[in-house]
């Protein structure tokens, strides 16, 4: 299992590697997984790319790769989740949620599309909404 | 509240739903006063638009007071009248801050989904399937509308719903088609489709200075509105005659008009014989989704070094696009979902001082309840339909 994501922040450099690095922005998954992580700025005035590879095979191999899937689907997905969030929480301040995705960018939500209509008051608890 | 939702091809239904409440901090709730029923509501409605659920309240043409603001919004407060504009944009991105507000890089919680199909999400849309977001729309007693500090905008004068509504989408939408076609004086605009969006397309071609407009449809009441209030100076029924390219050749001393816009989309009608047939069965069994006829006859028709402008809807892929009439002609296609946000303060000042009053393709105003009926009397263009108002 490899593979490579990549995303454009409209900041500069220095404050996207603060920022990736700070708790309250980090990325979770990416944190977790083994991945490569290459910060690069990007041309004229388009901000900072950041690009994530992942290296080496999950552990016990095609199996564990079929369980990764399983507890949250495939991981290249769980990255480009992580590097949307990020990208979203820096430029806006918020993770930005749906009534069909409440959660936000997740991967998966893909499949498990909630109706776009409002969410009830437990529904809202469950997404971690307040 | 009660809202209306798509429940399967070719059904909508009234329904009580939860009201939305403020989930991020810059959120605010809108109690909708009017809302419209779009023509690309109805490729929803007809199926033709993938990711759609069961549920999903529709509508993106809204306006109304707002109730409630999140911790973040400082610009809005309860009691402002707002209009909201269709797409949704965060304003914090490389694309919102160079105005390119329907392909804001955040507004889209499905990115993933629109990223399979497009290569690159969009902006979330407001009630317009999931693949924009999976929104809740404005057919509906309220809204809850995200980034509210960048998209409303507030309504000061003593001007109607009818008046303003249209800012949320058709009237900056046929103003962009217009623009695309960089105006100058004396050219030549043809507009195929005479709908809402193509209304306002031609008379915003005449705003900005068009020396002829020509209006394509198949039915005579368009036609006629066309003429007689967006200010088109000429007019091709395709019912009578389906050689259109012909007619505008004709229309144009054999130059072709110098810039076409499609304010039709995927749902063309004005195909004829064994292309349209293998159309229609190709969308039905899904292999292709989009009937192209309007956009191929807007390539055929347009001056060599002419402009193809696109505000139609498309949503997937297109046979047989005439790529060698387009290449060789040295053509130019401009498109894109309305960056509505850019026109709401130009075209407001334009309704202000009386250069247009949008209320004028308005025919039917419905109680929200009667959505449903009036989804089928703009599908079927019964009763000299143009427009339909919902009011909740």
């Amino acid at each position: 299992m490899s593979g490579h994501a990549a995303i454009t922040v409209h900041r500069s450099r220095e404050e996207v590697e603060r920022l990736w690095r700070s708790s309250d922005h980090r990325p979770s998954y990416i944190d977790g997984a083994d991945a490569a992580v290459r910060f690069a700025d990007a041309p004229g005035d388009r901000g900072t790319e950041i690009h994530v590879d992942l290296e080496r095979d999950l552990p016990g191999g095609r199996l564990g790769e079929i369980v990764a899937k399983l507890a949250g689907g495939p991981p290249l997905a769980k990255v480009k989740d992580d590097l949307r969030r990020f990208k979203a929480h820096v430029e806006t301040g918020e993770i930005p949620r749906s009534d069909a995705t409440p959660e936000g960018e997740l991967a998966e939500r893909k499949l498990k599309q909630r109706p776009a209509q409002p969410l009830g008051d437990a529904e809202r608890e469950k997404a971690g909404v307040r | 509240m009660r809202a209306n939702v798509w429940s399967g091809r070719n059904t909508v239904q009234v329904e009580n739903v939860p009201d939305p409440k403020i989930l991020n901090d810059r959120d605010a709730i809108v109690r909708i006063t009017s809302t419209a029923i779009c023509g690309s509501d109805l490729h929803l409605y007809d199926g033709y638009v993938p990711t759609m659920k069961k549920g999903d309240i529709l509508g993106h043409e809204f306006m109304g007071e707002v109730v409630e603001t999140g911790r973040g919004v400082t610009n809005l407060a309860v009691g402002d009248r707002v209009v909201v504009p269709f797409p949704i944009a965060c304003g914090g991105c490389w694309s919102c801050r160079h105005e390119l507000y329907s392909l804001c890089e955040n507004s889209n919680p499905n990115a993933g989904i629109a990223e399979k199909m497009f290569g690159h999400p969009t902006a979330g849309i407001f009630g317009y399937s999931h693949i924009t977001g999976g929104y809740a729309g404005g057919q509906a007693e309220y809204a809850r509308v995200p980034f509210a500090d960048v998209g409303p905008f507030k309504i000061e004068d003593d001007l109607t719903d009818e008046q303003v509504l249209f800012l949320s989408d058709i009237f900056p939408t046929g103003y962009m088609g217009a623009e695309f076609c960089e105006i100058s004086g004396g050219e030549v605009i043809a507009v195929f489709g005479a709908g809402p969006v193509g209304q306002f397309a031609i008379a915003s071609a005449v705003l900005l200075g068009a020396e002829r407009v020509i209006a394509i449809d198949r039915y005579d009441y368009r036609l006629a509105m066309a003429r007689n209030k967006a200010g088109a100076t000429d007019t091709i029924n395709f019912a009578d005659d389906p050689d259109v390219v012909e007619q505008l050749k004709a229309l144009t001393g054999g130059r072709g008009p110098d810039a076409v816009i499609d304010a039709v989309g995927m749902e063309a009608s004005h195909g004829h014989g064994a292309l349209h047939a293998v159309e229609r069965v190709k969308q039905a069994t899904r292999s292709e989704s989009d009937r192209g006829h309007a956009l191929r006859d807007a390539i055929l028709a347009c001056r060599p070094g002419g402009i193809v402008s696109v505000i139609g809807v498309y949503g997937g892929l297109l046979d047989k696009f005439p790529s060698g009439a387009f290449m060789n002609k040295g053509l130019t296609l401009k498109s894109g979902q309305c960056h509505a946000h850019r026109y709401l303060r130009p075209l407001y000042e334009h309704i202000r001082n009386g250069a247009i009053d949008p209320s004028f393709v308005v025919t039917h105003r419905l109680e929200l309840g009667l959505a449903p009926d009036g989804y089928e009397t703009f599908k079927h263009k019964e009763d000299e339909c143009v427009k339909v108002v919902l009011k909740p």
